[in-house]
């Protein structure tokens, strides 16, 4: 079989970071192929370098044969190559059809709609797309405007058609549909590039490459493998689990945990099930891990528990009080602290200084006032010290925060949520985007928190960080929590099953 | 399957383009004064093509302005005058803009703060004169702080675009004021015809007058009261990091704790009370009697001024006194040199324009496209 779209020993390099390096990857015609790697693995730089969002600094894409150096997508798609992005690019308040030939070339002043409405009928027919044309895309599912992005690829004529993490936003049903979807479009002739690390997914492809940190470390067919197999190439073979723990096991059992989380229920906006019976207890002194591939329903439990969002049933006791539905002001006064996984979004006032921001939620703490007045001195005293303490690079207190790196501007958050909560640290993701330096210092806090005895609930997405750090590890997938597993005993495998939703579930 | 023939550089008939716009990471003080300089002689500039096409003598206009507007002690009483209301209303602009509420309902607040006002001058009648004095300014506020609370309820509750609310309210509180004033039970009675308007006001509900002028009244110290009062509440206290920060991002805000329902109508009523409080010194400082045409428009201009002001209290000051001198000295230019009555409100458009873009061109700068990046 020939080869459509192919890599040749491509890299990439960011400020400091090899995403890619001497990656070699092939497509053929008629083929679903799959790309799985973790987070960070390299996955989106190479599916951005075949769309031609990045330009490869070495190495170089051939398609149909013939090397091709994209300039910017409108050259991918020139040539023949679409891309459906997680987050869908549609305006909500047009129909399908106009969805599709809006931004077309060809739309010129006058759109010929009579023309695209055939075509795009004609594409419907021909992959088996049961799809309302004239319908407003605001009133169709989340799996039929992927749809729709689906259909505006092919109206460009894709012949390649790259899905990122497709089945992230779909219910297993709309998934089911997806699939059957592209393995129609494979008997027609298109080729799919698939980014996934479901574990179901990958095994449904016809071949898959592996990434890790950058680098492929091989491509095989799924026939060959199983699924165990996959997940350590993914994860890698040497990885060294057993780093010595330095934990203070002198806990008292008997004790209630600081937070019981039963039967938590959240459904979101698009009635989609986010948090399905969650239930968790962490205890003073503990850290709980919480492993899982994001948007899983990490998100909606950690607004939960600190307040933000008010699920739909279910309870929430913190230190022996029910404190479920009350706002966020009554968690942060009860001691609660969180990092939030969109540090400049959720946990920061950008344009704000440090100084300003190291108060943020606390603006009304007698600390920080003098009568009426916000003590400007004061605070500019304790943020400076704090600016001190946890080691912030910046010229002065005075800096706003977007003018800082994402390492500093995170460290600004811990300080802030580590000075003023009491009890539970909620950590979602708090190593994300960060330089090893840092994320060495994050968790080194975060160890001396729980050494004071906080209750701390830490979020990621690297499997091996959470194993040193975590006292239990708890496993959601879907908004449910899988299995809760001791990292003493369990492997990455395990781990990795009950991620892509195994039912390996252990109780705990 | 079709192939592709062409050698690959041939591939993409595109271009990329060359120049993009990016944020200045520090803008300096000097760069932006020298923005806004430059907006002001544009804005002149363009003014000055205006009224040559309506046949003026620019320089013969200018000069009356200028001499109108800054000429005389008494001319600087009658801008000062001009200005109190405009600095008033911006300064309502500042607070809900700053919190990025978008009110436009400072014009109906100037009304309900100019019948408030005249509700307690007539409930209050027979108090001591500056107690009486005190509860109207008082009721004023209530008045504007009533109706800007109904729509940052309507939008907490129901989610109502305050755009769409305090708009549609604007409407309702000036023909209220119709009904009132034009029929109703505040229709001046003493007269054979029926004006729209009441009577006079009690004299000792006058806001006196300051240094002996017969333009400039005690509203012009309420006017600066007002911007020190904002820009204390705005810098130095919690309220104003919670407005401020809103605006920048009420999401992290919501996320530590602080409940963005209730600061919308917090900034609502506190923007409400000020806009109120020009409809008070505009009734009871100039007009002396409750009529709808002195308070056109002064709620409309105050959205400019404040923006001309860069939401700024101090900004908002110069801007309204600017424009005070313009609404002064252009009766002044309409006099002596002719030019058609539309022409002020239409250079202070002019003016608004430029001053945005200058806001802009201080904020970005242009860029070189670099290949590869």
């Amino acid at each position: 079989m020939s080869t459509l779209l192919k890599a040749v020993n491509l890299t990439k390099r960011f400020p400091g970071v090899i995403a890619n390096e001497d990656v070699n990857f092939e497509l053929k015609p008629g083929e679903v192929h799959c790309l799985f790697g973790e987070n960070g693995a390299g996955k989106s730089t190479l599916s951005s370098c075949l769309f031609g969002f990045y330009q490869p600094e070495g190495g170089h894409i051939e398609f149909n044969g013939k090397p091709v150096a994209f300039r910017s997508p409108r050259d991918a798609i020139h040539i023949g190559i679409g891309m459906v992005h997680q987050h869908f690019v549609l305006v909500s308040e047009f129909t399908v059809l106009e969805n599709i030939v809006v931004g077309t070339h060809e739309a010129g002043w006058k759109l010929q709609m009579q023309e695209a409405r055939a075509r795009v009928e004609e594409l419907c027919r021909e992959y088996e797309i049961d799809l309302d044309i004239d319908a407003n895309v605001r009133d169709l599912a989340v799996g039929q405007q992927q749809w729709v992005e689906m259909l505006k690829a092919l109206y460009l004529d894709a012949r390649v058609l790259i899905l990122d993490e497709p089945t992230a936003v779909l219910t297993p049903e709309e998934s089911r549909k997806l699939f059957r979807i592209i393995d129609h479009m494979c008997e027609l002739g298109l080729s799919i590039l698939l980014i996934s690390h479901k574990m179901v997914e990958v095994m449904r492809s016809d071949r898959v490459t592996v990434l890790r940190k950058g680098k492929v470390v091989g491509t095989v067919k799924p026939s060959d493998v199983t699924p165990d197999e996959l997940t350590r190439m993914m994860v890698g073979r040497d990885v060294d689990l057993r780093v010595a723990r330095d934990r203070s096991d002198d806990r008292d059992r008997t004790e209630p945990p600081v937070l019981i989380v039963e039967n938590l229920v959240y459904r979101d906006g698009r009635g989609k099930l986010a948090l399905d019976d969650v239930s968790l207890a962490i205890r003073k002194g503990e850290i709980l891990g919480l492993a899982g591939v994001s948007g899983n329903g990490q998100k909606e439990l950690f607004e939960s528990l600190s307040g933000v969002l008010i699920p739909d049933s279910g309870s929430i006791i913190l230190g022996g009080e029910q404190i479920k539905g009350l706002p966020s002001r009554h968690y942060m006064d009860r001691g609660v602290g969180l990092v939030p996984d969109d540090r400049f979004r959720e946990g920061l006032i950008p344009e704000f200084n440090i100084r300003e921001n190291m108060i943020l939620g606390w603006q009304r703490h007698d600390d920080y006032t003098k009568g009426p007045f916000l003590d400007h001195k004061q605070i500019g005293t304790i943020a400076d010290g704090l600016i001190d303490e946890f080691q912030i690079t910046t010229p002065s207190g005075l800096t706003p925060v977007n003018h800082l790196s994402g390492g500093n501007a995170q460290k600004v958050i811990l300080a802030r949520e580590f000075v003023h909560s009491r009890k539970l640290l909620l950590a979602n993701q708090p190593t994300r985007g960060l330089d090893l330096g840092v994320i060495e210092y994050v968790y080194k806090q975060i160890i001396v928190k729980r050494d004071e005895g906080y209750a701390v609930l830490l979020a990621s997405e690297e499997l091996e960080d959470l194993l040193n750090l975590s006292d239990r590890i708890a496993v959601i997938s879907s908004g449910r929590i899988t299995g809760v597993v001791d990292p003493q005993s369990t492997t990455i495998e395990e781990i990795g099953l009950l991620m892509a939703g195994g039912q390996q579930g252990v109780a705990a | 399957m079709t192939s592709i023939n062409e050698p690959a550089e041939n591939l993409f008939p595109e271009p990329v383009p060359k120049w993009r716009i990016e944020r200045r990471v520090n803008p300096k003080r000097s760069w932006t004064f020298a923005m806004y300089a430059l907006a002001t002689l544009f804005g002149l500039f363009l003014s000055a093509l205006l009224l040559l096409t309506s046949g003026a003598d620019v320089f013969k206009a200018y000069s009356a302005l200028l001499k109108g507007a800054f000429g005389s002690e008494k001319a600087l009483y009658a801008t000062m005058a001009k200005a109190t209301p405009l600095i008033l209303t911006g300064l309502a602009t500042v607070v809900a803009f700053r919190a990025q509420v978008w009110s436009i309902g400072q014009e109906g607040q100037v009304y309900a703060g100019a019948m408030g006002a005249y509700l307690g001058c007539l409930v209050f009648i027979g108090l001591p004169a500056w107690l009486y004095v005190c509860l109207i300014i008082l009721s004023g506020m209530i008045g504007g702080a009533l109706l800007g609370t109904t729509a940052a309820i309507l939008k907490d509750r129901f989610d109502v675009n305050e755009i769409i609310s305090t708009v549609m309210m604007n409407y309702l509180i000036v023909f209220l004021l119709s009904y009132l004033i034009g029929g109703g039970p505040w229709t001046e009675v003493s007269t054979t015809v029926v004006y729209q308007q009441t009577g006079p006001i009690p004299a000792a509900s006058e806001l006196p007058y300051l240094l002996g002028s017969t333009k400039l009244h005690l509203g012009f110290i309420l006017a600066l009261t007002a911007a020190l009062v904002c820009y204390v509440l705005l810098e130095k206290t919690p309220l104003g990091y919670e407005i401020r920060a809103m605006g920048f991002n009420p999401i992290a805000l919501a996320y530590r704790g602080t409940n963005i329902g209730r600061t919308i109508i917090i900034v609502m009523a506190v923007s409400g009370a000020i806009a109120g409080l020009a409809g008070v010194s505009e009734i009871f400082g100039t007009a002396h009697r409750l009529r709808a045409d002195t308070l056109y428009g002064l709620g409309y201009t105050g959205i400019i001024i404040g923006m001309i002001g860069g939401l700024r209290p101090l900004g908002t000051v110069v801007a309204g006194i600017v424009f005070g001198g313009l609404a002064s000295g252009g009766l002044y230019m309409k006099l002596l040199a002719q030019v058609p009555d539309a022409l002020v409100p239409a250079m202070q458009g002019i003016l608004l324009l430029a001053f945005l873009c200058a806001g802009v061109a201080a904020r970005y700068k242009l860029v070189r496209t670099e290949k590869d990046v």
